[in-house]
């Protein structure tokens, strides 16, 4: 498994960059993907990204493994106008909860931002033999199947 | 922060001209709210679009109306009336259980005791419950004795337990029907309970539930029995419960697991032996009327259940063998009842309004617009459907009503952290996903695993479906999705100036050809994915006899589904039913021996796999899915034949098709379909514009295409990985085009529906909608054509 590197770390300074170019140029679209559009908001032409840099591809996959415990989202507060990210619960019945006071005007913007959030939340290697716990065998690890 | 202050529903889906629709409102606060119908033109809110537009029409029901709260009670049971003979001294209750949470996390939205069987409310009367450490636990009044053993979730156990008035003697039995070596033996226990059995009047008997309530509360009337709150909701199931009017010995007990038995004595009496028939109170038999809303008593006093917001039945039973498949052949190992705290088949809310719709109103889309002074507001949809024999026009648009329902309520964004995997990106929810997220009574989807995580397998549209709105973007597209999404198309046809008719596929349900065969040309949603048997057929039998057909999407004809007909007293297809069998893309799967739907007990899952190949249906069938960005098409060489290539008058061959869109940014997107002669597709098929290679590593191949896991399937590898833009022929004049993406109206109303894709549809429309069949293929293009063998380039050195 290919570990998350640190925040600090020249990988990291890399993707956040990569992941940020990407992210920017999608503002517009009814959609998202990290992946750089040729000409921002438009489709046609999409390069780099999830695409060419296989580090930045394969951390993205292990945070969006995540089980629902925990996990950070977008709430939409006010159509077209404001979002703000929120915390899944994992428990049915109990709602997402705000995590952070920041408003956005734009519904790209956040993924960035939760992006720099799991650089600092996840660990390093979880997923390697010595983070074994008896969770694994019930499916309580941090990969999610559909 | 407080979401959806309204919601409703309607008692109907397409009503006609001059018949009534009932609205019901939930209006938690405000004092009083707006209605009004309006005429849904375009309800996506995104910029770059022609943005949100309604028409209002001046509806007599339009007005101000005091505001009520209404409460859903959700979560399934069975339960018969206060009845005098189940008032005993003495007791003895059984019955197999497979419990799925036993226990709950303290926050878990309907944490504590479940009931099992019960005839207890309030520390009077008896029952066995689940108590909140997971054990199970016999009630008598007041006094309580548990084993202390918590159950194994998602196995089968035999419970029982008995009260002696006489001698005070309660004996509570746990027996695991699975037993591992380093399992603890669970003895019974007994204890001596000073205390004689006293019922409050008015106890129902209870299955997987217990009287928590007699309530006067108006609200209380959308209850069964109305009045009566039902507690204590049990996640499980269970399979033949049994309520004696003694203590049995755990010989009788034994005995009394054969159940009512007439025929094993020439008298006939109800009962496995004489003596034992003497004691049964009810002996219930779920095996018996699967297809109903009834649970079966064979005891003598025919206290049949009455089952209470749909749980899942046709389900394996203790005894079920793993030799049958099909309950049919063998009901008596479906006895299994599986209930869950969160099933719902009827809102059953007050009436807030009506509306009597005029003869003459035209056939559309509308909703009841619900607002309130403090910014509230919610949208009932409803269209206006003609009645068969009074169509008004040459085009018929077919609204994907079971479509929508089985995405009714979808919690996908906040149940399954998966779904980021599965759309590439951190999900978006909108206000209806977080009243739904607290809200777990308004029930599901068929997207969805009830909370107790098993396959959600049956949507009703009696309660609010939030999914079903406006000014709703999904998180799989982040955009419109179903509904929203189909009034890309709507808002294209009344900007363009076509006469159309709205039909849903209810009406082409219960209809049949008689639905369809008044118009030219018959235009699907945008992703019509769940389809019921006789739909189906009478688009096979539209289409032989000349009929034109539109695919104005991807992913359609792909799931079985039927109408439950325990719910046709309450109008057409009220409770649709779908299995997630073997194969295709689920996000639960069904349990083995599971895959028989309880309603028509016709075999679930794929039409696919039912020998109804998606691709017979428009000529094109699913071939993937990615939920990131879209793309857009290129014509390809068949499109400039001659059979097709009126199709491309005014759009270039090199032009981009559709890169541009409301929808992930292109016409191509979400999930595709390509043709396949193989699956279906007919061999005359003509491919005109294909997005193959165009698509992203978030596009996969549908894992029923292949059999072996291997890497190479996504969208930057797998040449199946596309969508085709496809035309054929059917006799007698039809044809059918599909467009092959859920993405592509989205591309329609782009500069107001000034565009290239707009173009091709318009061609298309203004040819399929004329008066009499197609004009006849040149005798060229008769031809024979096989399925796997096409005219390659080194055949054609052959001839």
């Amino acid at each position: 498994m290919i570990p998350i590197p640190r925040k600090s770390s020249p990988d990291a300074k890399r993707m956040i960059d990569e992941h940020k170019d990407c992210i920017d140029s999608m503002k517009g679209v009814a959609g998202n993907s990290v992946l750089k559009c040729a000409t921002p908001g438009d489709t046609t032409t999409v390069t780099g990204g999830i695409h060419e840099d296989f580090q930045l591809n394969r951390v993205l996959l292990r945070m969006r493994a995540q089980p629902a415990k925990g996990k950070l989202v977008v709430v939409c507060t006010e159509v077209e106008k404001k979002w703000r990210i929120a915390r899944l619960s994992g428990i049915r019945g109990v709602p997402p909860e705000f995590v952070t006071d920041k408003v956005y005007d734009n519904e790209q913007d956040p993924q960035h931002d939760i992006f720099l959030m799991r650089l600092e939340e996840f660990a390093e290697t979880d997923g390697f033999p010595e983070h074994f716990r008896e969770g694994w065998k019930r499916r309580d690890d941090m990969w999610t199947v559909t | 922060m407080t979401w959806m202050k309204i919601t409703g529903y309607a008692d109907k889906f397409s009503v006609h001209p001059g018949d009534t629709i009932k609205f019901f409102v939930n209006c938690d606060g405000p004092a009083e709210y707006q209605a009004e119908i309006v005429k849904m033109i375009h309800a996506d809110t995104n910029p770059r679009g022609p943005g949100f537009i309604e028409e209002s029409i001046k509806a007599a029901c339009d007005g101000t109306y005091k505001g009520m709260k209404q409460e859903i009670y959700s979560g399934s049971y069975g339960f018969v009336v206060d009845k005098p003979q189940f008032c005993v001294e003495s007791v003895t209750l059984q019955c197999w259980i497979w419990p799925t949470t036993p226990k709950t996390h303290p926050k878990y939205w309907k944490h504590g005791a479940q009931g099992l069987v019960t005839k207890w409310h309030d520390g009077k009367g008896y029952g066995l419950f689940i108590n909140e450490e997971g054990c199970v636990e016999f009630r008598v009044n007041d006094q309580v004795i548990t084993t202390g053993a918590p159950l194994r979730d998602h196995a089968w156990h035999f419970v029982a337990a008995s009260f002696d008035a006489k001698t005070g003697e309660a004996i509570l039995y746990h027996e695991p029907q699975i037993v591992y070596a380093l399992d603890p033996e669970i003895e019974p226990v007994t204890k001596k309970l000073a205390t004689k059995l006293a019922y409050t009047p008015g106890t129902p008997t209870v299955i997987a539930g217990y009287c928590g309530a007699l309530s006067d509360a108006p609200q209380a009337k959308a209850s069964v029995p109305a009045g009566v709150l039902i507690k204590g909701h049990y996640n499980g199931k269970i399979d033949s419960p049994r309520i004696s009017n003694r203590a049995l010995s755990r010989l009788e007990i034994e005995t009394m697991k054969l159940g009512a038995q007439p025929g094993l004595s020439e008298r006939r009496n109800s009962g496995p032996t004489g003596k034992l028939s003497e004691a049964i109170v009810a002996s219930w038999d779920f095996s018996d009327g699967i297809n109903t809303l009834a649970g079966k008593d064979k005891g003598p006093y025919l206290f049949h259940a009455t089952i209470v917001n749909c749980p899942t039945r046709a389900m394996t039973g203790y005894n079920w063998e793993g030799q049958v498949f099909d309950w049919k052949t063998a009901p008596e190992q479906y006895g299994a009842v599986h209930f869950h705290d969160d099933d719902i088949d009827d809102a059953r809310w007050a009436t807030s309004f009506e509306w009597t719709v005029p003869k003459g109103t035209s056939s559309k889309f509308y909703a009841a617009k619900l607002t309130s002074k403090d910014g509230g507001e919610d949208y009932i949809p409803f269209w206006v459907v003609p009645r068969v024999g009074e169509e008004t026009a040459k085009i018929a648009y077919m609204v994907p009503t079971i479509s929508y329902m089985a995405y009714a309520n979808e919690h996908l964004a906040n149940n399954a952290g998966g779904a980021e995997l599965l759309v590439y990106r951190v999900p978006i929810m909108q206000q209806q996903n977080m009243f739904l997220s607290e809200h777990r009574e308004y029930g599901g989807s068929i997207y969805d695993t009830h909370t107790d995580g098993s396959g959600l397998c049956l949507s009703s549209r009696l309660r609010p479906i939030l999914s079903i709105r406006p000014k709703y973007d999904h998180f799989l597209a982040q955009a419109p999705w179903q509904y929203p999404a189909d009034l890309h198309m709507i808002y294209w046809l009344e900007k363009k100036g076509y006469e159309y008719d709205i039909i849903t596929d209810e009406d082409v349900t219960y209809d049949g050809l008689a639905r369809l065969e008044k118009y030219n040309v018959i235009i699907t949603g945008s992703h019509p994915e769940h389809n019921s048997g006789p739909q189906l057929d009478a688009l096979h039998n539209y289409m032989q006899r000349g009929g034109r057909f539109m695919y104005m999407g991807a992913d359609g004809w792909y799931w079985v589904h039927s109408y439950h007909p325990g719910y046709d007293g309450l109008g057409r297809g009220i409770v649709t039913e779908m299995r997630r069998c073997e194969s295709g893309i689920r996000t639960w799967r069904a349990d083995p021996g599971e895959y028989y739907h309880q309603g028509t007990g016709e075999l679930g899952g794929m039409w696919r796999f039912r020998g109804r190949y998606l691709h017979t249906i428009a000529g094109t069938g699913m071939s993937s899915e990615g939920f990131d960005i879209s793309t857009y098409y290129s014509r390809t060489p068949e499109s400039n034949d001659e059979r097709v290539a009126w199709a491309f008058e005014g759009i270039t061959y090199d032009e981009k098709l559709g890169n541009f869109g409301l929808v992930g940014g292109g016409a191509a997107g979400t999930e595709l379909d390509i043709v396949d002669t193989m699956l279906g597709s007919p061999p005359h098929t003509l491919v005109v514009a294909t997005s193959a290679g165009r698509h992203t590593e978030g596009y996969l191949l549908v894992m029923e295409d292949y059999g072996f896991n291997q890497q190479g399937l996504d969208g930057t590898q797998h040449p199946r990985v596309r969508s085709d833009i496809a035309y054929h022929e059917t006799p007698n004049g039809g044809a059918s085009f599909a467009f092959s993406s859920i993405a592509f109206c989205g591309a329609l109303p782009w500069n107001n529906g000034d565009n290239n894709i707009s173009t091709l549809v318009g061609n298309v429309l203004n040819r399929f909608m004329k008066d009499g069949p197609l004009p006849t293929p040149s005798p060229a293009a008769i031809m024979h054509r096989g399925r796997a063998d096409y005219d390659q380039p080194m055949n054609k050195a052959r001839k």
